[in-house]
């Protein structure tokens, strides 16, 4: 069994212990479990992912700080643990959806996006000289197919789709609470009260616009599928969206 | 002598109601010495997307092939059929990334778009042989043929045409083109596709 | 200036080419065999730049060994046809590509079908009644087109051969003297003397 510390097996590589477990990996996990928590709740006419925007001291700009990031129109991703590490998985996953559209003319379906990144999150458990990602990711998206898809992504690389979930420091029981909260007809603008009351749970100080980011997918109508590009750019109306300061506000007034 | 006109051979594809149609000849030449008249040059994709690929000859198979481990990659990765408008920026990406040294194509694709209430809607697009698609509303044409083909088709083609009516208009347009064309002709291949069914018939042609 | 044909019969393939191993105007060789056998059950000509036909075939020859070893089966006619074809469209665009064309003919054990693909250089690919390559192909297309037929027996076959052959004599300036013809069927290769 692996010592508190990690042991013989826990530096540099990813090697399996004796006991058949990837310690860094395990590591990576406990990195996720400090971060601040995040959640994703899926709707019937969208998905809502928020999370908790602690700044360590008062003196940090905190408008800068993203932690909902869209990655193309129609996906958009949330992250507990570590940011630098989100960062460079926020860069890769825009690259592989513009990637993406310059071979199909249109935006992955989010469970590829998913796939891609989760790839690229399993490559990091075995190559050389690399440690895994300290991140767990929430991704939300639409696409033609599935419709509404909500993934999680943990830093062994495996993933899975989700009505709703929560990661990082309280995500046990946030999901304790979203398991009493959710049924399955639940509405967008439902889902995005119970985020926030899920976020109210394990939160310290207070809840404002400033101290919480969320990002909602939309599921378009079929008037808005019908009517196809919208007139000019020729680009899909996007899906994804983060909620700015005074919506987030408004919600949080209600 | 361009290389485009070395193998000889055409294709086209019209729109018509609920229905599109693809044709192409079925001769392979080495200039004016004809060497099979066996050739097609039209391949089923997906179940309701078809691409005929006109050009030469070595280019139609090895093209053909490419796109095929494309799409089956494709399909496998995204559990899903790729709609014929996805596989026409396919079609286009994968000849741009042979800018400087293309293949010899100049592809022609017919299909049924699923739209998101579930219903068809005819699709046809073309690619120059660098991947620049022309995306088109009636009908598109391609080969030693084309100007013929553009001619006759042009006279010939009307809006709504049911797919027995395609058919015939489509068989007439590509056997009068064929034979004001030395490089293409020695019989052909229609394809009609329906929501429900594609039909392929074989023509007999003029075999001088 | 190789002369190569081939036609399919009822349950066979003959491949025929000519003998001559030429530089310039000169004949160095009268004896040459352009006919390779890559497996129990297909044949292959080839024709074209000095040099590059060797060897092509014996590459061609070696890998197709290697498959059958490998997989202790032969490949079929037309999954070796299209492997053949692949290394010559892969060559065209390479620094220094093979000029050689090709009359593959095989016959395919598991469907009992004799099998023949016409392929030149550049990998053009097509299943055809009947091919020649090289000057020969002027005269013995339009006489095979009147006279090939895919329901003759060997013998028949032969006849339809020996006119190509003999119209090529008659009216090609530089014809050659002699052909090598082999037969594939469901029996195996074999050479025949015509």
């Amino acid at each position: 069994m692996a010592s508190a510390d990690g042991g013989a097996y826990s530096y540099s590589l990813t090697v399996f212990s004796p006991s058949g477990k990837l310690v860094q990996i395990e590591h990576a996990l406990a990195a996720v479990g400090q971060g601040t928590t995040s959640l994703g709740i899926k709707a019937t006419n969208g998905i809502v992912i928020a999370t908790e925007k602690k700044s360590p001291s008062i003196l940090i700009d905190d408008s800068m700080i993203e932690k909902v990031a869209i990655i193309c129109p129609n996906i958009g991703m949330v992250y507990s643990g570590m940011g630098p590490d989100f960062r460079v998985l926020v860069a890769r996953a825009r690259k592989a959806a513009q990637g993406y559209w310059k071979i199909y003319g249109e935006y992955p379906p989010t469970k590829v996006l998913t796939q891609e990144l989760a790839t690229i999150m399993q490559q990091a458990t075995h190559s050389g000289g690399v440690r895994p990602y300290g991140v767990s990711l929430l991704i939300a998206g639409w696409d033609i197919t599935r419709g509404p898809s909500l993934y999680q992504v943990d830093p062994s690389g495996s993933f899975w789709a989700w009505k709703a979930s929560a990661i990082g420091k309280n995500m046990v029981n946030a999901k304790t609470f979203l398991e009493k909260r959710y049924n399955d007809d639940i509405s967008l603008e439902d889902a995005i009260h119970t985020a926030l009351l899920t976020l109210k749970e394990g939160f310290e100080g207070s809840m404002t616009e400033k101290t919480i980011e969320i990002g909602v997918v939309t599921v378009p109508s079929q008037a808005d599928l019908e009517s196809g590009k919208m007139e000019g750019t020729g680009r899909i109306k996007p899906t994804f969206r983060k909620l700015t300061e005074e919506e987030i506000r408004d919600y949080l007034a209600m | 002598m361009s290389i485009m006109q070395y193998n000889g051979g055409s294709t086209i594809a019209m729109v018509g109601k609920d229905c599109v149609a693809i044709a192409c000849d079925l001769r392979l030449g080495n200039q004016a010495l004809g060497i099979s008249s066996n050739f097609e040059k039209i391949f089923a994709m997906t179940e309701r997307t078809y691409i005929g690929l006109p050009g030469l000859a070595t280019d139609v198979t090895t093209l053909h092939e490419q796109l095929r481990y494309r799409l089956n990659m494709y399909t496998i990765k995204e559990e899903r059929t790729m709609e014929p408008e996805t596989f026409i920026h396919l079609v286009s990406s994968t000849l741009y990334e042979k800018r400087w040294g293309p293949y010899f194509i100049e592809p022609v694709l017919a299909g049924l778009q699923r739209m998101p209430g579930g219903s068809f809607r005819p699709f046809i697009a073309s690619t120059d042989l660098i991947g620049c698609i022309n995306f088109a509303k009636d009908f598109v044409v391609a080969g030693t043929a084309s100007e013929k083909l553009f001619g006759v088709a042009e006279g010939l083609w009307e809006p709504d045409l049911a797919p027995e009516d395609l058919f015939e208009t489509i068989s007439q347009t590509l056997l009068n083109a064929v034979d004001r064309d030395a490089y293409s002709g020695w019989g052909a291949v229609v394809y009609v596709i329906t929501e429900d069914k594609v039909i392929k018939r074989t023509l007999k042609g003029r075999m001088d | 200036m190789d002369i190569s044909f081939a036609l399919t019969g009822k349950g066979y393939v003959i491949v025929a080419a000519d003998t001559t191993a030429a530089r310039s105007i000169v004949k160095m060789k009268s004896d040459e065999d352009k006919i390779k056998v890559l497996s129990p059950h297909l044949l292959m000509a080839f024709s074209g730049e000095p040099g590059d036909t060797v060897n092509f075939a014996e590459y061609v020859e070696r890998n197709l060994r290697l498959y059958h070893i490998r997989h202790t089966y032969a490949l079929r006619p037309a999954s070796a046809a299209s492997w053949i074809r692949r290394s010559l469209a892969e060559s065209l665009r390479s620094r220094s590509p093979y000029a050689v064309n090709l009359l593959l003919g095989g016959y395919d054990t598991a469907t009992h079908t004799p099998e023949l693909y016409w392929v030149d250089y550049m990998g053009t690919l097509t299943s055809v009644p009947f091919g020649a390559h090289g000057y020969g192909s002027y005269f013995a297309l339009s006489l095979l087109d009147r006279y090939h037929d895919p329901e003759a027996n060997l013998e028949e076959g032969l006849a339809t051969l020996r006119r190509c052959i003999d119209e090529v004599s008659k009216r090609l300036v530089v014809s050659p003297g002699k052909y090598k013809v082999k037969v594939v069927d469901k029996d195996g290769v074999r050479e025949i003397e015509l």
